[in-house]
């Protein structure tokens, strides 16, 4: 049976073949594109090339109190200091309340955490819903599952505290009925304890956008042809064996496609909904690189430092995509590049 | 030739003004680093000033992470006019956003406000990287006329709800254990109110910079007036220097990591252990904990009584007037400090509150505009107006020159709602003021005469205060025998020459000094709440870890409390 959606390959192998001669008569005779991809090629360079020019900050003493910001914009000298930003005495690896590998780790750790439930979450309710032939209860379940993708992170985190709220006096919803069916004498303290925050971040997570990341799911299975699910009732399928032997590898490209999109995008999963959620007590499992970025790089001004944590983040997310890349196509896969 | 610039420069600001006043309003941006409510459309003091002054403002409040945004307004590099960064002013100044005032204001051009800050011109003036003198803020408060008046505590205390001192029979409590003790004591006679509420024994705020509630009150509890995080032991009155060490009548250190700090949460882990601290306390924004403390279900707290302002007036607002608090003056016990006894300084000195209020900033088109309605608001007309209102519709002045208020007027003062649309707070609490005694008689348009001896704040004008206090106030204060709320607390101490070290900039060790909080930050709350079998060995691992961003930070305090000693000491002869 194992179904592999067959794709014709559109890359490396035509364009050596024609060579640069004709890769330009062949650029010029489809001007028209060109032209239109003109605005998104300088969209690209203004918005992605660019700002790489701020990354020489990484390599020079520029922070408020050793020199200012306004300092660097009259034009005055701001000094370079060479890889002293990566170093373990000023630079990132230096000890603090808030240690830069702690913040990768986190960033690693809630991105997987994430990446892992919210695929499969989405995968699992795609496949029921496919299931499902009563069109108005599927396009409800759908709509309702997909709202809280338009809510504003803002709100989302504000009614987690109410749910998750911990106080003693006025429990909220969850340790109300952790309470009141005698499972436990004291409530969690969900909020404020750092072994839940990862954890917390996840189920929100996944709350929210579980029913967004079933759209894609279920227009990769509404493309399979359903012949394929005639065949296998004639061959003796039942439900589930359709299920594991047609929708799933029906959908195994797209799953590989977007697996490799997000894991380009693994590390910057962590912002809004960890500093909304952090607190004092969590902060050291709470702190993701880009928070570490913006606290340092704007709240205490040490752009220098915060340029370098930029940099090493990014040298992490290029090395991640190129392996995810190469894995997939180590396993026969489509892949990106 | 100099008269003649001066004359110059008069004309050219008199002429720029006059452009100004023929135009269209001016409007000017203004930021404010504290959160709040907009003025309504037809404030009528803004209106006064609108005609007057032909400008118009468009205020902004803080909303979110005062640190945060005012560097984000830095990298932005477009600042509003008037621009109050709160308590992080130094950010913005460090940043070089604000203009040296020194450059607009002198004795010649700006009497008033010169005649304003001259007392107090050692503090005042700094010295930039340059060596120039500079002046960026004129301070919102502290620079009064006249002999200090402490009616009541404005900054920091324990706190603790007239109903509770009520309900025990108005005891006298000195120290922390009798504190706590009576907390406790009306928790388990009282535990809800009478709608069922819960009450809270004693509450924490730990939110961002107003975690002084959590971090700050180890030194008063050792007899100091608030030196923000450090305790410096002021040992000779004279500040004689007998020895080789300049720092020696200054000896700095930082307390949160000294064995009389443990005392203070020990005492905090047990009355957590007994139900007096609600775990959410510690995740509490101060929305929430305004709207706590407004619950009248508080019975207790740590803070400062104008950050709490708010919910005293929303207390006041629905009469709950046994629901507000007395500020007490507590300190440890004498088991708590080998013995010794330890005097209580809850009340300082009159402090200008430097680096604090309004600066202009250096993208303001019309500094000269702003400096000039200063220089105007100086006068005892404007100033009047702006802390006392309309004559007879917001106050009245009666036979013998003493201003006063009817108890409806009194009453409007205390309503957040009407101050909205009648007072022009947003602009004139960051604005250079007067306070204390009004030291001539004042002679109003209307020729209404304002004799000395009254007072620019409403709030120290004895017949406010005593003639329109509430009942219950009243029958409380009687009981005590005490006749103003500042009795709780010994009277003023004369202010130490280095200030109150919370107002020293730490820019320079920035690193040291925030790690040093986020540690606080983070273990405080769970030493408040481990298992007391716990606590001395989490205890030592606090000590052990902060030590080294503590080392730090006291170590350039140190240096820095005797430098701004030195700063008023050499001027002093």
């Amino acid at each position: 049976m194992g179904m592999t959606i067959q794709r014709r390959g559109t890359g490396a192998g035509q364009r050596s073949s024609i060579g640069v001669q004709g890769f330009f008569r062949r650029l010029g005779s489809q001007w028209q594109l060109v032209l239109m991809s003109v605005p998104m090629l300088l969209y690209v360079f203004l918005f992605n090339y660019a700002p790489l020019w701020g990354w020489s900050n990484a390599f020079r003493d520029i922070a408020f109190a050793r020199g200012t910001w306004a300092d660097f914009l009259k034009g005055k000298e701001v000094p370079w200091i060479g890889l002293q930003n990566f170093d373990d005495k000023i630079g990132l690896f230096r000890s603090g309340a808030i240690l830069f590998t702690d913040t990768i780790r986190n960033t690693v750790a809630m991105s997987v955490i994430n990446l892992v439930l919210s695929t499969l979450a989405a995968i699992v309710l795609a496949v029921l819903l496919n299931e499902v032939r009563q069109k108005a209860f599927k396009r409800t379940v759908q709509t309702v599952t997909y709202l809280p993708h338009f809510l504003s992170m803002v709100i989302v985190v504000g009614i987690a505290q109410i749910i998750f709220d911990s106080s003693n006096l006025s429990p909220g919803p969850v340790n109300s009925l952790l309470l009141s069916t005698g499972i436990v004498r004291q409530g969690p303290d969900w909020l404020n304890t750092p072994g839940y925050f990862w954890w917390l971040v996840a189920v929100i997570n996944v709350w929210k956008e579980v029913g967004w990341g079933t759209i894609i799911y279920i227009s990769a299975m509404t493309g399979i042809d359903p012949c394929l699910y005639e065949a296998a009732s004639i061959d003796g399928a039942g439900r589930w064996q359709r299920i594991l032997h047609v929708t799933l590898p029906g959908i195994r490209a797209t799953f590989v496609i977007l697996l490799i999109m997000n894991i380009g995008h693994l590390l910057d999963t962590g912002f809004e909904m960890q500093y909304l959620l952090k607190r004092n007590a969590t902060e050291q499992v709470a702190y993701t690189i880009d928070l570490y970025v913006m606290e340092y790089g704007i709240r205490q001004n040490d752009y220098g430092l915060a340029t370098a944590a930029g940099i090493f983040k990014s040298v992490i997310a290029i090395i991640l995509l190129t392996g995810a890349n190469f894995i997939s196509k180590k396993l026969g896969e489509d892949s990106l590049m | 030739m100099r008269k003649f610039l001066a004359a110059l420069l008069t004309l050219c600001m008199l002429a720029s003004f006059a452009i100004a006043f023929a135009d269209e309003p001016i409007t000017l941006t203004v930021f404010r680093g504290d959160p709040g409510d907009q003025p309504t459309a037809d404030n009528k003091i803004y209106k006064k000033i609108e005609e007057t002054f032909g400008v118009k403002f468009n205020i902004s409040y803080l909303a979110g992470d005062l640190d945060q945004t005012l560097s984000l307004q830095l990298a932005g590099d477009v600042y509003p006019d008037l621009f109050d960064g709160g308590n992080s002013a130094d950010l913005i100044i460090t940043g070089g956003a604000l203009i040296n005032l020194l450059d607009y204001i002198s004795p010649e051009k700006t009497p008033r406000l010169w005649a304003h800050i001259e007392p107090q011109k050692a503090r005042l003036i700094e010295k930039d990287g340059e060596g120039n003198d500079v002046l960026y803020i004129i301070p919102n408060y502290g620079l009064p006329d006249g002999p200090q008046i402490a009616l009541s505590v404005g900054g920091p205390a324990f706190f603790i709800q007239k109903q509770v001192l009520e309900w025990d029979d108005y005891p006298t409590i000195k120290t922390l254990d009798e504190y706590f003790d009576l907390l406790e004591r009306f928790l388990d006679a009282n535990p809800t109110d009478e709608n069922g509420t819960p009450y809270t024994g004693f509450a924490i705020l730990c939110e961002d910079w107003r975690h002084f509630c959590l971090i700050n009150p180890v030194q008063h509890l050792m007899g100091r007036p608030n030196d923000g995080e450090v305790y410096i032991c002021v040992t000779d009155q004279n500040y004689e220097v007998t020895g080789n060490d300049p720092a020696e009548p200054f000896k700095t250190e930082t307390f949160i990591d000294k064995p009389y700090a443990k005392a203070y949460y020990k005492k905090l882990n047990e009355a957590f252990h007994a139900g007096l601290i609600d775990r959410s306390t510690f995740s509490m924004s101060y929305d929430q904990y305004i709207a706590l403390i407004s619950n009248g279900t508080v019975l207790g707290m740590f803070d400062q009584a104008w950050d709490f302002g708010t919910a005293t007036s929303a207390l006041i607002d629905s009469e709950k007037f046994d629901r507000t608090y007395v500020a007490l003056g507590l300190v440890y016990d004498p088991d708590y400090v080998n013995g010794a006894e330890i005097e209580e300084h809850y009340l300082n000195g009159s402090l200008p509150n430097v680096r604090r209020g309004f600066g202009i900033s250096t993208t303001c088109a019309n500094p000269e505009l702003i400096v000039a309605m200063w220089e105007e608001m100086l006068s005892d007309e404007w100033q009047i107006l702006l802390n006392w209102g309309v004559e007879g519709e917001d106050y009245f002045v009666d036979e013998n020159g003493r201003l006063n208020m009817t108890a409806e007027q009194y009453a409007n003062t205390q309503n957040n709602q009407w101050k909205l649309a009648n007072k022009a707070d947003a602009i004139f609490q960051s604005s250079p003021k007067k306070q204390g005694w009004i030291m001539n008689d004042i002679t109003l348009p209307s020729g209404t005469v304002i004799k000395a001896g009254n007072c620019w704040e409403p709030g120290n004008q004895d017949e406010i205060v005593f003639g329109l206090m509430n009942e219950y106030d009243k029958s409380f204060l009687a009981a005590y025998g005490f006749s103003k709320f500042a009795d709780f607390v010994n009277p003023p101490i004369e202010l130490a020459p280095y200030g109150e070290a919370w107002q020293i900039d730490y820019t320079p060790v920035t690193v040291a000094h925030d790690n040093f909080l986020k540690v606080q930050d983070r273990v405080l709350p769970e030493l408040i709440q481990c298992d007391p079998a716990e606590f001395d060995a989490k205890w030592d691992a606090f000590v052990l870890e902060i030590k080294p961003y503590a080392d730090e930070f006291a170590a350039y305090m140190q240096e820095a409390v005797v430098t701004e000693a030195h700063k008023v000491l050499d001027n002093a002869d």
